[in-house]
């Protein structure tokens, strides 16, 4: 299955992301999702940003939280409203909401 | 074009969840598709009327009635979500249906999308 | 004729949200969805627990004892009864420590035949693949 995980925490996220498998899975960042793409704690990224090579940050709810594509980790794309319809509609074919 | 069914439990008050959902549904819309749009438990707020819009709080009034009117966009509160919070059907604000949750699985079933917001 | 499998994923805690309460109550739902449907179209639900979700399905919830609400125990066993397929994550359940005799396995004392099953993570995996739509709660 091709699966789009919309990622809206920051905390308590990696158990169940962890477990999922898919011959696609898309990790779209939203919401308090987005510090997952822009924070490091302890100087280390999130380790989420390893468990796929489709990642997505959503470009509305970074700005939300004060920061610019420049802050975002170099293997997140960052994504609009717009982006983000066509990702559903596109890429994946069931999406999910965490 | 494809049809979204979204489904929100988050409340109006308290929480951007909501708010993100109504950005999508509205952004589907403005690319073709249309959207069902199911609100259930706290989320069952946004069908109350009487909203009134401060700049401290999440106002979605006026953007579900815009996309109300474009026929590509239909909503629908639990009713017994509703009723319990006391938001009887004179609440219930103009374009919005009131229905049981057989209503959110059947959209589901002809949905080509669908997003469940459940949780907050 | 189609059916369309709709899984109901339940990941949080009980009480402090109504999450896992709405899971059931709209699996429940699908009991009733046919007064919307074309003849012979159905929803079919499973409803699984995992992760944190798995602690939704202990024994001997006492909620409308204490706060007179419908506890998540009887919204379980009212699944079971209308044969809901319900599966409860085994590697959760080890993790917390529990046995099966503490958890709500069936709803014989209300006359339901269909049983909860322990089942590993991957059969889990297995019919979210299967489902059309995932609903996570």
């Amino acid at each position: 299955m091709r699966l789009g995980v919309l990622v809206s925490d920051f905390r308590n996220v990696d158990d169940t992301l962890s477990r999922l498998k898919a011959d696609k899975l898309g990790l779209i960042l939203v919401g308090n999702g987005v510090y997952l793409a822009a924070v490091k704690e302890s100087g280390k990224p999130s380790q989420v940003l390893g468990m796929s090579p489709d990642i997505y940050a959503l470009t509305e709810d970074l700005q939300t939280r004060g920061f610019s594509d420049a802050d975002v980790d170099k293997r997140v794309k960052t994504i609009t409203y717009d982006g983000l319809v066509d990702l559903i509609f596109n890429d994946y074919e069931k999406v999910i909401w965490i | 074009m494809g049809k979204l069914t979204i489904g929100c439990f988050s409340s109006l008050v308290g929480s951007l969840s909501l708010d993100f959902a109504v950005k999508l549904a509205n952004t589907a819309i403005k690319k073709g598709h249309t959207v069902d749009f199911w609100v259930s438990g706290n989320a069952t707020m946004l069908s109350k009327k009487g909203q009134r819009a401060f700049k401290d709080y999440s106002a979605l009034m006026k953007i579900v009635q815009e996309m109300t009117a474009t026929g590509k966009f239909q909503i629908t509160a639990c009713e017994a979500c509703a009723e319990a919070r006391g938001y009887h059907k004179e609440d219930t604000l103009e374009g919005f249906k009131r229905h049981s949750m057989d209503w959110y699985l059947a959209s589901s079933f002809s949905a080509d999308r669908v997003l469940h917001i459940g949780g907050d | 004729m189609a059916t369309k499998k709709l899984a109901f994923i339940v990941r949080s805690m009980p009480y402090k949200t109504e999450a896992s309460r709405l899971a059931l109550t709209h699996a429940i739902a699908s009991q009733t969805v046919e007064i919307y449907l074309e003849d012979g179209d159905m929803v079919e639900p499973v409803v699984a627990f995992m992760g944190d979700g798995v602690l939704n399905c202990l024994k001997n919830q006492n909620a409308m004892g204490m706060y007179g609400v419908t506890s998540i125990e009887q919204h379980l066993k009212n699944s079971l009864l209308l044969d809901l397929k319900v599966l409860i994550c085994k590697e959760d359940v080890e993790r917390f420590g529990l046995s099966e005799s503490s958890l709500i396995m069936d709803a014989e004392d209300i006359g339901g035949e269909t049983k909860a099953t322990i089942v590993p993570f991957s059969e889990i995996q297995q019919e979210m693949e299967t489902s059309n739509h995932l609903l996570f709660f």
